[in-house]
């Protein structure tokens, strides 16, 4: 799952940051209204968090762009003002919640997985062959034993499962994984993927995680 | 009781004038009326007698001095004089002659009256008055109750004997009486009467009717302003009163109230755009405050990122007593509680001083202040604010000069003035933004991109310094050039 904040504050922006970083989410940082719009079009992400006093372009400003062009990525808004006239033009403007600045962090990111679950509609447990992935818990397990994975890993992993099937480019993977500092010349990737490997398929007649040559890889249960 | 309508009181006001001049057209009316009935009759009487007096002398007085009695044939000349009267026209006929001393001229038995058919003799009366008037030669006009509800208007005059040289009592031969009704005066004026009784009282209600109407529609305006008034009591500013085509006095009130209300919305716009950008600016720092130790307080952390956070929060606590002690520095300005300890002092030494404290600072940024030409000059002022002064304009031109940049700050004297400028290379400031960035918390958006720190205040406290001390500050700048900031003393006589 990957996330764009939009967040001219770079104190304010850093910790939303570090928090979703920590749950696992790919996130990418943008510190004024044109930029973040750019950036928003050009790339699929699953979330955006947009301040509304922003530099060069306000937030109620891009947002509007952003539905204008087609663009139903959820949005959060973030507002100092606790006037009722700005959330309801935010909402307006096709936001799809809003937080009053100061906001609780864990209420940031339980608003986030709110939104990422309404828009995936899948809270429900994930199964490819004996491998299940519990969204809600984060708990993965093949057969009777318990995965235990890191941030990326599994993120990387229930990017895999919900395309289960599916060949997944490095770009792909790059675009709904990692964020936009990350370097695409690097097998980084490849590495994650091995790690992967190792704590899945490591014993098991049954290999999940396949390499499709020249394309990319592939999560699918064997015959 | 207590009106409260303009209204009802125009209405009140408009009735009670009618109704008081209908009073007074109606008495005089029914007078003037009432006269001049009496005087068309009186002139009838008149006439009639004029016309009869020939008769009179040729028939009755000649008979009377021959005979000196009521005779037959004085009676049928009588009766031609009545049958005269009888010929004339456009009157209510009432006729008798009567005898000398209050006899009546009547019959043999003395008692014979010649009269006409319509009355009983005995009721026309012949009153002392008039009979002594008659002596004295003079004809007498009265109103007479001739039984019930008749009354007649009664001409009453004597003939003498023809050939007396001295009108006297011996010389009257007899009265002649003749009259008429005067139904048609009294009823002309009973008419009169009942058409102002009846159509006075409907004149006044119909006048209170169109009053009520007319003051309804000149008030109508005015209805409309306190309707309009009363809704943006409730908060909409907004709203105008429907401007009116006429340039009257509502017209003139109107477009009033309407300036009135524009100043108004502008100024509250103002003091909303204040205290929203004051809660922004508060909480901005409360939001970094709350997420960093949230998101510490998270996870146990390592002891770098516990001490990061409160350094952080530290800086963000700072940044809020900064905001807050400009905030209260100039809402005390605002109230006028702020006393400048004016005296003279000399400015070139305050620069040079404030100069020297700037660059310390500045080394930070990797930016130089440099002195121009600093002429020697006192001014009177305040030297605490002054030195605030100076600091806000040159940690300003620090502050968005770039790395490497210089700041220079010059004073110098000038058609008896003292100018005093402080100038950076820097960002600059975009022409429509040179008014406002001395609004309180404005900051333009290259300024706001370029450094967090600021409160957006400096330039207008800046502003209020310059104003207590009867001064001027002016600034030119363009984008990526650099900005020039210029205070313009008064010098002291």
């Amino acid at each position: 799952m990957r996330i764009l904040v939009i967040e001219d504050e770079p104190k304010v922006a850093s910790f939303i940051q570090r928090a979703l970083q920590e749950e696992s989410y790919a996130v990418d940082l943008c510190a004024d209204g044109s930029t973040g719009l750019d950036f928003a079009k050009d790339i699929p992400y699953d979330l955006i968090v947009l301040d509304l006093m922003l530099p060069t372009l306000s937030g109620l400003d891009v947002l509007r762009a952003l539905r204008k062009a087609k663009v139903t990525t959820p949005v959060i808004i973030l507002t100092a003002r606790s006037q009722v006239d700005d959330r309801v033009a935010g909402l307006d403007a096709g936001a799809d919640d809003y937080l009053t600045k100061p906001f609780s962090i864990e209420e940031l990111l339980a608003r986030v997985r709110a939104r990422l679950r309404q828009m995936t509609h899948t809270m429900d447990v994930i199964e490819v062959d004996d491998l299940v992935l519990n969204p809600s818990t984060r708990v993965v397990t093949r057969g009777e034993r318990r995965i235990e994975l890191t941030a990326k890993e599994y993120a990387l992993l229930e990017y895999l499962m919900r395309n289960a099937g599916r060949v997944l480019t490095r770009a792909m993977i790059t675009e709904h994984v990692w964020n936009i500092d990350f370097d695409t010349f690097t097998n980084v990737i490849d590495v994650y993927i091995g790690y992967l490997r190792h704590k899945i398929d490591h014993g098991h007649d049954r290999r999940l995680i396949q390499t499709v040559r020249g394309s990319g890889y592939r999560l699918q249960a064997n015959e | 009781m207590k009106i409260n309508s303009i209204r009802l009181r125009l209405t009140l006001w408009y009735g009670c004038v009618l109704a008081t001049i209908l009073l007074l057209f109606g008495s005089i009316s029914y007078v003037a009326m009432e006269y001049a009935l009496s005087q068309q009759i009186d002139n009838k009487l008149r006439e009639a007698k004029d016309r009869l007096m020939p008769a009179i002398e040729e028939y009755l007085i000649p008979t009377f001095e021959q005979t000196n009695i009521f005779s037959p044939l004085l009676l049928q000349q009588g009766a031609e004089v009545a049958e005269e009267f009888w010929a004339l026209a456009g009157m209510d006929k009432f006729f008798k002659i009567v005898g000398p001393g209050g006899f009546r001229l009547s019959g043999p038995a003395g008692n014979m009256t010649l009269a006409s058919v319509n009355i009983d003799p005995e009721t026309i009366p012949l009153t002392e008055y008039t009979y002594r008037a008659g002596l004295d030669g003079k004809v007498i006009l009265e109103s007479v109750e001739l039984g019930e509800n008749l009354f007649i208007r009664l001409l009453t005059f004597p003939i003498h004997a023809s050939n007396a040289l001295i009108k006297s009592d011996d010389s009257i031969l007899m009265f002649l009486q003749i009259g008429t009704s005067m139904e048609p005066v009294t009823e002309a004026l009973q008419r009169l009467l009942l058409v102002l009784i009846l159509g006075a009282p409907m004149a006044v209600l119909a006048s209170l009717l169109g009053g009520w109407l007319l003051a309804g529609r000149a008030l109508k305006p005015i209805q409309t302003i306190t309707q309009t008034a009363q809704q943006i009591a409730k908060g909409d500013l907004s709203r105008r009163i429907k401007a009116s085509p006429f340039e009257d006095e509502i017209g003139r009130l109107i477009s009033t109230m309407n300036d009135m209300l524009g100043k108004l919305e502008v100024s509250f716009r103002q003091v909303k755009q204040f205290s929203g950008d004051a809660s922004h600016e508060l909480r901005t720092p409360l939001t970094v405050m709350k997420g960093e130790t949230e998101f510490a307080l998270r996870k146990p952390r390592t002891q770098e990122i516990y001490r990061e956070t409160l350094e952080s929060n530290l800086e963000e606590v700072d940044r809020m007593s900064q905001i807050i002690n400009d905030l209260l520095l100039l809402s005390r300005a605002d109230l006028g509680e702020i006393v400048l300890d004016m005296i003279p002092l000399r400015l070139d030494k305050l620069v040079k001083e404030v100069a020297q404290q700037a660059a310390i600072l500045a080394q930070v940024n990797f930016v130089t202040v440099s002195l121009g030409q600093v002429e020697d000059i006192t001014i009177r002022g305040d030297e605490l604010r002054l030195r605030e002064l100076l600091l806000n304009l040159m940690d300003n031109g620090v502050k968005y000069s770039r790395s490497g940049g210089e700041v220079t700050i010059a004073l110098c004297a000038e058609k008896g003035k003292a100018m005093l400028s402080v100038v950076d290379k820097g960002i600059g400031i975009h022409e429509e933004d040179h008014v406002r960035i001395f609004n309180r918390f404005y900051r333009t958006n290259e300024a706001r991109t370029h450094t967090k720190s600021g409160t957006g205040l400096g330039l207008a406290i800046c502003h209020w310094i310059v104003e207590a001390h009867d001064a001027r500050i002016f600034v030119e700048s363009w984008p990526e050039k650099g900005a020039k900031f210029t205070v313009c003393f008064s010098l002291p006589q």
